[in-house]
């Protein structure tokens, strides 16, 4: 790294327009936990004061202990952990053979992973229902699994087989040299350094999986199979909704992204991979 | 440390699918019959529903019943995927108007086929809809109308005319110290065709006519739609932009003097403790037609799909929800008007001031058309009448685009 | 590589494309069917086959390029964006500041929360009276804007608010791609003399490319078929239906008035103008190779 340390004047801007994108950005989050306080169920309020009258936890405390939000949680973990882990893992070996290697057909199947995300989803839904009632995966989670991890893996094969294309082969070629063999080669060598693209590609599947709703409402009608986003829907009426409770729920239901970022941040951090190996 | 995460990882991959399979899915034993009701009550409206519930299970220990809430246009849209691949729920409740477009998809029974021996007059006649020859939903509840709302700390007497109605709304206005007005005299929401149908009725216009075509270049539509924009732009009791959300805050708050809305919101207003009355909406003059807002029901249809074996639990489970202990009881707790005449006779209804001031504004409603046409009517008023109220169209331009946008579209569902 | 590897590409292919295929093509076929068919409220269970009267339906309707210029608007000025937010604060928040991980969780919070609700609540801080948006306006004395009930500032906040949903998806995608970036690049572009915005066009931008690319191009075709945002920002195309892209037009054709057969049609065409542009634009940028 440079010697040199940052003039102060540059040190103070960056954290002066840091410091005001952040409250800009946040600013839409305030107004929802004021939603998430405010008594009484109210979407809009009349002025900017941003702790209403008469706050209260209240809301939190019926979404977390008079709404199974536990049961929704728990089956939003198991379907979004799991289309990540999947997600990761086939997109992780996929995208390396699109990357290493030129197999005919190699162009028209990567191709065809953009094809699946280019046809308007509304007008998928009611074939989508009835392929998986064929297939017996209406109201499970599997099925919304399957369709999760469908939707997930374009964006992430790609992006694999994008941050791939960036390491040079002469890694590989030295460790064939070394005498590992390519799938040594490939787990031992390259994967470490995809630390960066493998983090994006687990966040990605986990956004996928963890705040979609519209295929979700169409595959689970049953009510004990609700995950996060079908059970704060549930909350919402035509007219009068339960705002406090909605806004308390979506409050609640941010918290495990933002932890997961936090933990894999790390691997989006500067010196650990290919900046800091000798090339 | 990494060499750790390589181990557990693939045994996670391999383990969490397999956690979905519990919970939920099938396991079912021989045991309770299951019936399922996919519905869009609002929250209040259900909290009553699932006590109701609740005291039926307990009378029949061997049927279980349970909720899917959706709201209203997402329940119209999931209940046609599930119906039309042979599936879903096995009763749907909800608003009368759903029953058209349902019935000619053939994913309903009529119901006067599912309950032969029904005694169809215990029902109010405004409750009993019928399309094609054939009731299709039983219903619980009538109106799903449009009131006047006024805060009672405000409003001393409600207006019975447009013209008390505009001179109470100034009167109960006030403006805050830096000049903004703080307190409104009227909120509703303009933007929504079914908030101009009373002041359509209150000049004597109406939607469509005997053979189901749409009326809707009338000088009354003219008149309506001016009226409408003039409570805005020359009274100036409304506020500029309002929607249903802003209306149900602005009244909570304290910030509107009236509102007009419906019986689904009365049960969160008491919650809310907002101190309100309900009166009619005004007439256009004295000795004019009273406003009449469409006046519908909301009831139960049973699905094509229905599992034979259920049949019998689903009549009982019916008549239950249909009684008049049970609709009173959303009368008492709600104020929303029962469809079952007996119960209109039972002293908590006959001593409740909100509900008859409820049953008084049903009394000069008008019923709101089942038949499918009507979705392309609501489509083309709609935004004919957002082009008058944020001043791109004049009335009468507008009144003559819906008439032929709504021809256009019916011919478009029909083809 | 050598011959050898090659069944073992496709091993580590096909599972990917065998779940793909399985889960879409039936859909899709489904959609190309009932496309030349009649299938509406009337002919639901048995529709015919009216062969291309949807398409020219479609296609001579006038409102349909409007609506496709406008997609193409809102298309444009919302990738442009979020590609030069993400990658901005990317750069920033890739130095070694205090607080890094701060600003970063805080950031991508718009990304975490339920679009419904935030979405529902950027359409109450646009009303005219009491909405945040205009209020802070007046404080800073600039005029209000009718930003709901005016067309074209309708429009506009729709666009902000899939701005500020979408800028934290492209700043972790621009994260990620800078630690490919060694560092000795830009230790070299320094001694040879480049400042900030030289180093950033010729090393950052080009090196970025391969993990961009994709982001760019599934964030276009996701912009371009988003439903979601504009329905609920302008609460289904209001005002007066004049603030529809294509999908929410198809949207109210299908749901409204059930006109499933002309629904399907016009999304096999918003399809077919996807795949022109990806084509086009993969050329372009020739995607498919890699950087070196």
């Amino acid at each position: 790294m440079s010697a040199v340390k940052t003039p102060l004047w540059q040190r103070a801007l960056t954290h002066g327009i840091l410091i005001l994108v952040t409250l800009v950005t946040l600013y839409p989050v305030l107004l929802v936990i004021g939603i998430s306080l405010r008594p009484g169920d109210q979407l809009y309020s009349t002025s900017l004061r941003l702790i209403p009258e008469g706050a209260s936890f209240h809301s939190y405390y019926v979404i977390l202990f008079q709404k199974p939000f536990l049961l929704w949680l728990k089956n939003s973990l198991i379907v979004s952990l799991s289309v990540t882990l999947i997600g990761v893992a086939l997109a992780a070996t996929s995208g390396y053979a699109f990357s290493r290697y030129r197999f005919p057909g190699h162009r028209i199947s990567l191709t065809s992973f953009l094809l699946t995300q280019m046809f308007p989803a509304t007008m998928l839904l009611l074939p989508l229902y009835l392929l998986l009632q064929k297939v017996h995966l209406l109201n499970s989670l599997w099925g919304l699994m399957v369709v999760y991890v469908t939707t997930a893996l374009p964006f992430c094969v790609w992006t694999m087989k994008g941050y791939y294309d960036s390491i040079p082969r002469d890694l590989e070629e030295a460790a064939l040299i070394d005498g590992l063999g390519p799938l040594g080669a490939f787990l031992r060598i390259v994967l470490p350094l995809s630390l960066p693209a493998l983090t994006i590609t687990a966040l990605f599947s986990f956004m996928a999986a963890w705040s979609e709703f519209i295929v979700a409402r169409v595959i689970l009608t049953k009510a004990d199979l609700f995950t996060l986003p079908l059970g704060l829907e549930a909350l919402a009426g035509t007219f009068q909704t339960e705002w406090a409770n909605y806004a308390a729920g979506s409050i609640l239901v941010s918290i495990p992204v933002v932890i997961l970022f936090l933990l894999l941040n790390r691997f989006l951090v500067s010196g650990l991979t290919l900046g800091g190996v000798k090339g | 440390m990494k060499q750790k995460w390589t181990r557990i990882l693939p045994v996670l991959a391999a383990v969490l699918p397999l956690l979905a399979g519990c919970g939920g899915g099938s396991g079912k034993a021989q045991g309770p019959t299951e019936i399922t009701i996919w519905e869009q009550r609002d929250p209040q409206e259900k909290g009553v529903m699932e006590k109701v519930l609740a005291d039926y299970e307990a009378q029949h220990p061997d049927v279980k019943v349970s909720l899917v809430h959706y709201d209203t246009e997402n329940l119209r849209t999931q209940y046609q995927t599930a119906a039309l691949a042979n599936g879903g729920p096995d009763l749907v409740y909800g608003p009368s108007d759903q029953v058209g477009p349902f019935s000619v998809l053939e994913i309903i029974r009529p119901m006067d086929e599912f309950l032969p021996g029904e005694d169809w007059s215990r029902f109010l006649p405004a409750a009993l809809d019928t399309l094609d020859g054939h009731v299709w939903s039983l219903p619980d509840q009538v109106g799903n109308h449009l009131n006047l709302l006024y805060n009672t700390e405000v409003v001393a007497k409600p207006p019975e005319t447009f013209d008390e109605w505009v001179e109470i709304a100034r009167k109960a206005m006030t403006t805050g110290a830096d000049g903004r007005t703080e307190r409104y005299g009227l909120a509703f929401e303009f933007n929504e065709p079914f908030w101009l149908v009373p002041f359509l009725t209150a000049y004597g216009g109406w939607v469509m006519d005997d053979a189901n075509r749409p009326t809707l270049d009338t000088p009354a539509m003219v008149k309506a739609l001016t009226f409408v924009n003039d409570l805005r732009e020359k009274y100036r009791v409304v506020p500029r932009e309002c929607n249903y959300q802003l209306m149900d805050t602005m009244f909570k708050t304290g910030k509107a003097a009236m509102i007009i809305n419906g019986p689904w919101s009365f049960g969160d207003y008491k919650k809310a403790g907002v101190p309100f009355a309900l009166a009619r909406i005004p007439r256009a003059t004295p000795g004019g037609p009273w406003a009449a807002p469409m006046i519908g029901t909301k009831g139960y249809s049973v699905n094509v799909n229905l599992d034979k074996s259920k049949e019998g639990a689903i009549r009982d489970l019916l008549h239950y929800l249909t009684s008049e202990k049970v609709t009173a009881r959303f009368a008492t707790e709600l104020a929303i008007l029962p469809s079952v005449r007996a119960a209109y006779d039972l002293p908590g209804i006959k001593n409740d001031a909100l509900l008859q001031a409820s049953l008084e504004q049903w009394k000069v409603g008008r019923r709101m058309p089942v038949v499918p046409e009507m979705r392309a009517i609501w489509d083309a008023m709609r935004p004919q009448m957002q082009s008058v109220m944020n001043g791109s169209k004049s009335p009468e331009d507008a009144a003559r685009d819906m008439q032929k946008d709504a021809l256009d579209k019916i011919a478009d569902m029909n083809r | 590589m050598n011959r050898r590897s090659v069944p073992l590409a496709y091993a580590l292919v096909l599972p990917s494309i065998l779940v793909m295929l399985a889960v879409v093509a039936y859909p899709f076929l489904y959609n190309f069917r009932i496309a030349f068919s009649n299938m509406s409220l009337r002919h639901f269970r048995n529709p015919e086959f009216i062969g291309l009267a949807n398409f020219v339906e479609l296609f001579s309707s006038s409102a349909l390029y409007v609506v496709l210029l406008k997609t193409v608007i809102w298309t444009g000025v919302n990738v442009l964006a979020h590609v030069s937010l993400g990658v901005g604060l990317a750069v920033v928040l890739n130095r070694p500041i205090r607080g890094q991980w701060l600003y970063r969780a805080l950031l991508i919070i718009p990304w975490a929360i339920p679009q419904y609700i935030s979405a529902l609540t950027w359409r109450g801080m646009f009303n005219y009276e009491y909405g945040a948006v205009n209020l802070w306006l007046m404080k800073f004395g600039l005029p209000q804007v009718a930003w709901l009930s005016n067309a074209h500032a309708a429009f506009a906040a729709a666009i902000i608010t899939n701005i500020w949903l979408g800028f934290p998806f492209m700043m972790v995608i621009a994260l990620g791609g800078l630690q490919s970036i060694p560092h000795e690049l830009y230790e070299v572009a320094s001694i040879d003399g480049a400042n900030w915005w030289n180093r950033l066009r010729h090393v950052t931008l080009p090196l970025l490319k391969p993990v961009l690319v994709p982001a760019v191009v599934l964030g276009t075709i996701w912009t371009f078929n988003n439903l979601n945002v504009i329905w609920l920002v302008t609460d289904g195309g209001k005002p007066a239906d004049k603030s529809h892209i294509l999908v929410t037009y198809v949207y109210k054709a299908a749901f409204t008035l059930y006109r499933y057969g002309y629904a399907a049609a016009f999304s096999l065409v918003i399809f077919l103008i996807l795949l022109v542009f990806v084509v086009f634009y993969m050329r372009l940028s020739r995607g498919t190779e890699s950087v070196y």
